[in-house]
C-alpha cells in the first residue's frame, strides 16, 4: 500500500517535467500559431495586425508567463481552449482516445490470440522444424516497419481485390459496431504483426525457461502428463514476461500510432497530436502529451502490480 | 390503367410516410457527395484564412461580391453588377436582391460596409487587408447599391474582391464576434459539422441566390496520405477527391471507371535567389544560375512533366512565349563565362530549402536544380524543413536560395506587387527592386484599357527574367479525381471547387 | 574471442552475425563510395527503369541507380543506428551506475528524469528533438540517443544495485581498493553481458525508428539516402515502380532480422537465465 502511495506521488513530478519539456521545446520550434495559419501569407501582416492575433492565439506573453498561465488552470482542472478546434483541449482528446483506446486493445488481442499459443507450441517443439518455422515468421514479424505493412495491404486489397475498409468517416464502437470492427481491424492486425511477434518470442523463451526449472522437473518426475505440467504448472508462470511485455507495448500503443493512423486516415491520439505539432496548436500540443504521459505511468504501474500478483515470489519496491 | 397508377402513387406515399420522408418527387439530385482530401481548412473565418484548403472549404459557403470564372472573367456573385467611374477611382455595385445570408437575413449594403471595414481593420488580422488598402471610404446610399471611394486608381481590386478573402458576412455576425465560430454565409452549401482534420459535412442551402444545388449535401473525409485516397476512389467509397501528388495523380486515368480532371493553375513552382546574400547580389550569377537550370528536365522528373515551363506570368491572357525569355534555353557555356565574369569560375557553395511536402515536388526539384547546377560549380547544400519552419525562414529572408510554390492571382498588379514594387510587403523575402519593375507595376495598377495593360506587364515579364531574382520554373496542374457518374465539375485555373454547387451524381 | 566461437556454434548467432557481417561491408563499401554506379548520379534518360542487367535494383525518378543508393543507404542508416545507440548505452551506463552507486538521492534525481522521458511516446519525442534542432544525420543520432537513454539506465542500474548489494564488492572495499577502481573492475565486467544484449537489441530497434523518422520527413536529407528515406520516398510511386519499395523494405526486414538473431544468441550464450531479466 504505501508502495503504492509513493508510486502515485511520484505522478505529478513527472507529469511536471514532461509539461515543462514539451512547453519549452514547442515553443523552440520556428514558427508560431500565426504562421500556421497564415503560411507566407503572414507576411503581409502589419505589426498591429500580428499583436491582434498573438493576443487572439495567446502567445502575446514571454513563455514563462504563458506556463504560469497554463498552470493555474492546470490546477483548476482547466487544460485550456485548442483554438484549431475552437473546443476545450481536453474534450478534444476525450473525443479521440476511445479509438485509440480500442485500437490498443484489439492489436493486443490478436498479439495475445496469436503469439502465445505459438510461443508455447514453438516451445514445446524447441529446435524442431516447427520451432524453426515460429520463430522465423516471429523474427520477420518483428522486423517488418507498420508502415510498409500498411502500405502493402491497402494497396493489394484495393488494386487487387477491389474491397477497402470504409476509411473516411469513422464509426464509434457505440454507434455501428459492425462497420467500426470492420474499420479498425486492418490498422490493428498492422499493429499487432509485430507486437504478436514480440509476444510469441517471449513466450516460447519464458516457457522454455520455465520448462527447465527445478519444479516443472519434479512436477514431471512425479508423473504430471505432459499437458498437465505445460498448462497447469508452466504456464502461469511463463506468464509474466508476456504481462510485462505486453502491457508495455499497450502502454505505447495508448500514446497513438501516428502513422498506422495516418495512412488509415484513423482519427486517433496520434494523429492528433502530431497535427496539433504542425499548426502549432500550442494548448492541445501540452494537453495530449500530458494525457499519454500519464496513461503511461498509469499502465506501467498496473503492469507492476500485474507482476506482483503473478509472482508472489517478488516483494514490492524492489524495481 | 389510371386506377393502377393511382395504386402505386398511394402505395409509395405511404411507403414515404412510413420512413418519416417527405413526398420529394425522386430525382438523381437526392444525392450526398463523398469527397476526400489530405489537408484540412485550418478555421471558418473567411476573412483570416489563406491555407488551400480552407479556401476551398469557405467558397462553398461564403461568397464575395464578384467571382472569375473558369476563364478568369469576373463574373457576378453577390453584385449582379459593377461599374468603375471614368478616373478609376470609384467602383459601385449593384447587388443582387435575392442574395440571403443562410439566417434567412438578405444579403445589404450595410453588411457589405461592415465586411470591408472588419477586414481594414487591424485588429482583426486580415491578410488580405493589404489588397485593399487603396479603399478611402464605403458610401451605401441604398440598401442595394455600395460605392466605394478609392485614393488612387485600382483596377486589380476588383480581381482582389473575387477572393473569398473578400467574403461577405453578416454585419450581425462582426456586431456578436461570431465570425470564425460560426459559417454563416450566403454560399451554396451550410456547414453542418466540422470535425478538423476529420470531417466536414455540409448540405445544400436551399435558399441560395444562385438556385438549387445539384446534390443534396457534401461529406469531406480527411485522408491525410493520397495513396489511400486513390484506394478509396477504387473501391466506390468517395465521388470526388483532390489530389496533389502527381505522381499519385498520373495513376487515375489507369482505372476505367475514374476521371482526372486538371487544369493549369496560376500557382508556379520556382527557385527563389536572395539577391540580397553574396554572391547572388551579382546580376551576373543569378544570371549563370537561371541559364544553367533545364527548366523542362526539372518538370520531366519532379512532376513526371504533367505541367509547363512558365516565366513570372502565369495568367494565360497575358502570359507570353517563355522560350522568348532569358535564358531559357538552358546554355551551360554561356552559364560558365556569366559566373567567370562575376570572378566565382570556381563555382561557390549555398543552401536551398524546401518546405516537406509543400509542395510534395518541393525536395525533388530541389535535387535535380542541385545536379543541374553542380554543373556550373553551384555546389548546393539541400535543406528540406516542416512547412511552419519553412515559412518562418521564408519570411525573415534567412535562406541563399528557396525551392518553394508560390500562389498566383488572376491579375498580376494583385499577384505580385507583394514582392516587385518598393513598397511591397514581402520586399524582404523578394530583397530585388528596381526603379523599373516599380513603374511598369504602377503603371499596370492604373491602365484600364486591357490592350495596353497586356504590353505593360510583357515588358515587366521580360525584364524580371533578365535580372534574374528568382528563376521560374513552372506552372503544374490542379487534380481533382471522380467517379465517371459524376458529372458537371467545372476544374478552374485557381483551384476552385465552386462548381460543386452545380455537380449531380448520375444513378 | 571466447564469445565469437560461441556465436559461431550458436544456429541463429552463425545466422545473425552472417548478416550483419554482410551488412557492415555493404556499409563500408557504400560509405567508400565502392558501389555499382555513383549512387547520386542522375542518369535522367533512364529514370523509373526497371531492374536489369544495368541496374540490378531498377532507378529511381532520378534515374540514380537504387543498388548504389541502397548501399549507400544501409551505410548512412548503420552510422545513425551505430551512433545512437552508443550514445545512448554510454549516457545510460553512466547515469545507471551513478544512480546505483551515489545512493538514494541521486538516483531519485536521475530516475525521475528518465520516468519523465520514458513517459514521451517514442516517435513524439524524438519528433519534438528534430523539430527543435533541424532535420539532419546529427539530429537523428541526438533524438534517437535521447529516446534510449533511459533504456540503457534502467538495464544498468538494476544489475548494478544488486552487484553493489553483494558480498565481493563489500570483500574488495575493505581489502582496499579505491571506489572507482570497484566500479570499473566489479561492475563493469559484469555488466557487459547485459549490456551487449541490449546494444545488439536497440541497434534493430533504432534502424526502426530511423526509418519512421525518414518516413515522416524528418530524417536524412536528400540527394544522400537512407533506407528509410528510400521507403518514404517510395511510397507514392509504389505501383509506378514497385522495386522503389521492395528492395529497400526487404534489406531493412533482413537488416533488423541480424540484429534481432545476433541478440537472441548473445543472451543465450551469456547467460540462459538472463531472459527474463532482459524483458
Amino acid at each position: 500500500m504505501t508502495y503504492l502511495l509513493r508510486r502515485l506521488a511520484v505522478f505529478p513530478l513527472v507529469l511536471i517535467g514532461v509539461s515543462i519539456v514539451v512547453f519549452v521545446a514547442i515553443r523552440m520550434v520556428p514558427g508560431d500559431s500565426i504562421t500556421a495559419m497564415l503560411g507566407t501569407e503572414a507576411g503581409l501582416l502589419t505589426p498591429q495586425q500580428r499583436d491582434a492575433l498573438a493576443a487572439y492565439f495567446g502567445i502575446d506573453q514571454p513563455w514563462f508567463v504563458q506556463y504560469g498561465r497554463w498552470l493555474l488552470g492546470l490546477v483548476q482542472g482547466n487544460l485550456g481552449i485548442s483554438p484549431t478546434y475552437g473546443k476545450p483541449v481536453l474534450d478534444v482528446i476525450l473525443e479521440r482516445f476511445p479509438l485509440t483506446l480500442e485500437l490498443a486493445l484489439l492489436s493486443m488481442m490478436i498479439a495475445l490470440v496469436v503469439g502465445m499459443p505459438a510461443g508455447v507450441f514453438a516451445a514445446t517443439r524447441n529446435e524442431r522444424l516447427s520451432d524453426l518455422g515460429v520463430r522465423i515468421a516471429a523474427m520477420i514479424g518483428q522486423s517488418t516497419p507498420n508502415f510498409v505493412l500498411a502500405l502493402l495491404i491497402i494497396y493489394t486489397l484495393s488494386a487487387g481485390f477491389g474491397v477497402l475498409p470504409a476509411m473516411g468517416e469513422f464509426s464509434p464502437l457505440w454507434q455501428d459496431p459492425l462497420r467500426n470492427l470492420g474499420q479498425l481491424i486492418l490498422p490493428a492486425i498492422t499493429l499487432g504483426f509485430a507486437f504478436a511477434a514480440s509476444v510469441t518470442r517471449i513466450s516460447r523463451s519464458a516457457m522454455l525457461d520455465v520448462l527447465s526449472d527445478d519444479y516443472v522437473r519434479t512436477a514431471r518426475s512425479k508423473g504430471a502428463s505432459a499437458r498437465s505440467v505445460i498448462w497447469r504448472h508452466a504456464l502461469p508462470n511463463a506468464l509474466i514476461p508476456v504481462v510485462t511485455l505486453s502491457g508495455i507495448e499497450f502502454g505505447y500503443l495508448l500514446g497513438g500510432a501516428v502513422i498506422v493512423e495516418q495512412i488509415y486516415a484513423l482519427p486517433g491520439i496520434g494523429r492528433l497530436v502530431l497535427d496539433a505539432i504542425l499548426q502549432r496548436d500550442y494548448a492541445l500540443v501540452q494537453g495530449c502529451v500530458l494525457f499519454i504521459a500519464f496513461n503511461f505511468m498509469i499502465v506501467n504501474l498496473l503492469v507492476d502490480l500485474a507482476y506482483v500478483a503473478l509472482d508472489p515470489r517478488i516483494r514490492l519496491g524492489e524495481r | 390503367m389510371v386506377q393502377h397508377l393511382t395504386r402505386k402513387l398511394l402505395s409509395g406515399m405511404t411507403l414515404a410516410a412510413m420512413l418519416g420522408i417527405a413526398a420529394v418527387p425522386l430525382q438523381a439530385s437526392a444525392a450526398t457527395l463523398h469527397m476526400a482530401w489530405s489537408q484540412d481548412a485550418t478555421g471558418l473565418d473567411p476573412h483570416k484564412q489563406t491555407a488551400f484548403s480552407s479556401l476551398r472549404l469557405l467558397e462553398l459557403i461564403y461568397e464575395p461580391l464578384v467571382r472569375v470564372d473558369a476563364n478568369l472573367q469576373i463574373v457576378p456573385a453577390i453584385a449582379e453588377s459593377w461599374q468603375f467611374s471614368a478616373d478609376g477611382k470609384e467602383l459601385s455595385f449593384k447587388l443582387n436582391p435575392k442574395a440571403k445570408f443562410q439566417n434567412g437575413a438578405a444579403v445589404t449594403s450595410a453588411d457589405v460596409k461592415a465586411s470591408f471595414e472588419r477586414i481594414l481593420d487591424e485588429k482583426t488580422g486580415a491578410a488580405a487587408r493589404a489588397n485593399f488598402l487603396s479603399i478611402a471610404s464605403i458610401d451605401t446610399p441604398d440598401p442595394a447599391t455600395v460605392v466605394f471611394h478609392l485614393s488612387q486608381p485600382d483596377v486589380p481590386i476588383l480581381t482582389a474582391m473575387s477572393d473569398v478573402n473578400a467574403a461577405i458576412v453578416p454585419a450581425s455576425e462582426i456586431t456578436a464576434g461570431s465570425v470564425g465560430t460560426k459559417a454563416v454565409g450566403s454560399g451554396p452549401f451550410k456547414l453542418d459539422k466540422w470535425d478538423p482534420n476529420a470531417k466536414e459535412v455540409l448540405s445544400a442551402n436551399r435558399d441560395w441566390a444562385g438556385g438549387a444545388t445539384g446534390v443534396d449535401g457534401i461529406e469531406i473525409s480527411v485522408l491525410p496520405d493520397e495513396t489511400a485516397i486513390l484506394a478509396a476512389l477504387r473501391t466506390k467509397q468517395i465521388d470526388f477527391a483532390l489530389l496533389n501528388d502527381p505522381l499519385v495523380a498520373t495513376l487515375v486515368p489507369k482505372e476505367a471507371s475514374l476521371q482526372l480532371n486538371r487544369v493549369p493553375v496560376l500557382a508556379y513552382h520556382v527557385l527563389q535567389l536572395n539577391p540580397s546574400r553574396k554572391p547572388m547580389t551579382e546580376l551576373k550569377v543569378r544570371q549563370a544560375i537561371s541559364c544553367a537550370i533545364d527548366r523542362q528536365e526539372v518538370l520531366d522528373t519532379a512532376s513526371l512533366g504533367e505541367g509547363k515551363v512558365t516565366g513570372p506570368l502565369t495568367i494565360p491572357s497575358l502570359a507570353t512565349d517563355p522560350s522568348q525569355l532569358f535564358c531559357y534555353k538552358r546554355d551551360v557555356e554561356k552559364a560558365k563565362k556569366l559566373m567567370a565574369e562575376a570572378g566565382f569560375a570556381d563555382g561557390f557553395s549555398a543552401t536551398v530549402i524546401g518546405a516537406t511536402g509543400e509542395p510534395p515536388t518541393a525536395a525533388a526539384e530541389a535535387q535535380v536544380i542541385q545536379s543541374q547546377l553542380a554543373e556550373i560549380g553551384v555546389k548546393l547544400d539541400i535543406k528540406m524543413m516542416e512547412l511552419n519552419v519553412y515559412v518562418d525562414a521564408w519570411l525573415k529572408g534567412d535562406f541563399d536560395m528557396a525551392v518553394a510554390l508560390n500562389g498566383g492571382r488572376a491579375d498580376p498588379y494583385t499577384m505580385y506587387n507583394r514582392y516587385w514594387t518598393k513598397s511591397g510587403n514581402l520586399q524582404k523575402v523578394a530583397n530585388y527592386i528596381d526603379d523599373t519593375l516599380d513603374s511598369q507595376m504602377q503603371q499596370g495598377r492604373a491602365e484600364t484599357d486591357p490592350a495596353k495593360r497586356k504590353a505593360i506587364f510583357a515588358e515587366f515579364e521580360k525584364h524580371l527574367a533578365e535580372v534574374s531574382p528568382w528563376i521560374w520554373l513552372y506552372t503544374s496542374y490542379s487534380y481533382t479525381a471522380q467517379q465517371k457518374n459524376v458529372a458537371g465539375f467545372v476544374p478552374t485555373p485557381t483551384g476552385t471547387l465552386f462548381s460543386l454547387s452545380k455537380v449531380t451524381i448520375q444513378q | 574471442m571466447r564469445t565469437l566461437r560461441a556465436i559461431f556454434a550458436h544456429t541463429s548467432g552463425r545466422i545473425g552475425g552472417f548478416i550483419v557481417g554482410l551488412y557492415l561491408l555493404l556499409a563500408v563499401l557504400g560509405l567508400l563510395g565502392l558501389t555499382p554506379h555513383d549512387p547520386l548520379m542522375q542518369y535522367r534518360i533512364d529514370r523509373l527503369h526497371a531492374p536489369s542487367g544495368t541496374y540490378w535494383m531498377g532507378t529511381d525518378l532520378f534515374g540514380r541507380d537504387v543498388a548504389s543508393r541502397l548501399m549507400m543507404g544501409i551505410g548512412q542508416s548503420f552510422i545513425v543506428a551505430f551512433f545512437s545507440v552508443a550514445f545512448a548505452a554510454l549516457a545510460g551506463t553512466v547515469l545507471g551506475l551513478a544512480a546505483a552507486w551515489f545512493g538514494r538521492r541521486w538516483d531519485g534525481i536521475v530516475m525521475r528524469i528518465m520516468d519523465v522521458l520514458l513517459a514521451f511516446p517514442a516517435i513524439l519525442l524524438a519528433l519534438l528533438i528534430v523539430a527543435v534542432a533541424g532535420p539532419g544525420t546529427s539530429t537523428s543520432i541526438v533524438a534517437i540517443a535521447i529516446v534510449y537513454t533511459p533504456i540503457f539506465t534502467r538495464v544498468v542500474r538494476g544489475p548494478a544495485l544488486s552487484l553493489k548489494a553483494r558480498e565481493f564488492v563489500d570483500a574488495a572495499r575493505t581489502f582496499g581498493s579505491s571506489s572507482s577502481y570497484i566500479l570499473t573492475r566489479h561492475l563493469l565486467l559484469n555488466l557487459v553481458a547485459p549490456l551487449t544484449v541490449q546494444v545488439t537489441l536497440a541497434l534493430a530497434w533504432a534502424l526502426l525508428t530511423e526509418a519512421g523518422l525518414s518516413f515522416l520527413g524528418l530524417g536524412k536529407q536528400p540527394p544522400a539516402a537512407s533506407l528509410g528515406l528510400m521507403l518514404s520516398d517510395s511510397r507514392n510511386l509504389m505501383e509506378t515502380a514497385p522495386w522503389l519499395m521492395i528492395f529497400p523494405g526487404i534489406a531493412i526486414m533482413i537488416s533488423i532480422l541480424g540484429f534481432n538473431l545476433l541478440g537472441d544468441a548473445l543472451r543465450d550464450i551469456f547467460d540462459p537465465k538472463m531472459r527474463r531479466a532482459i524483458a
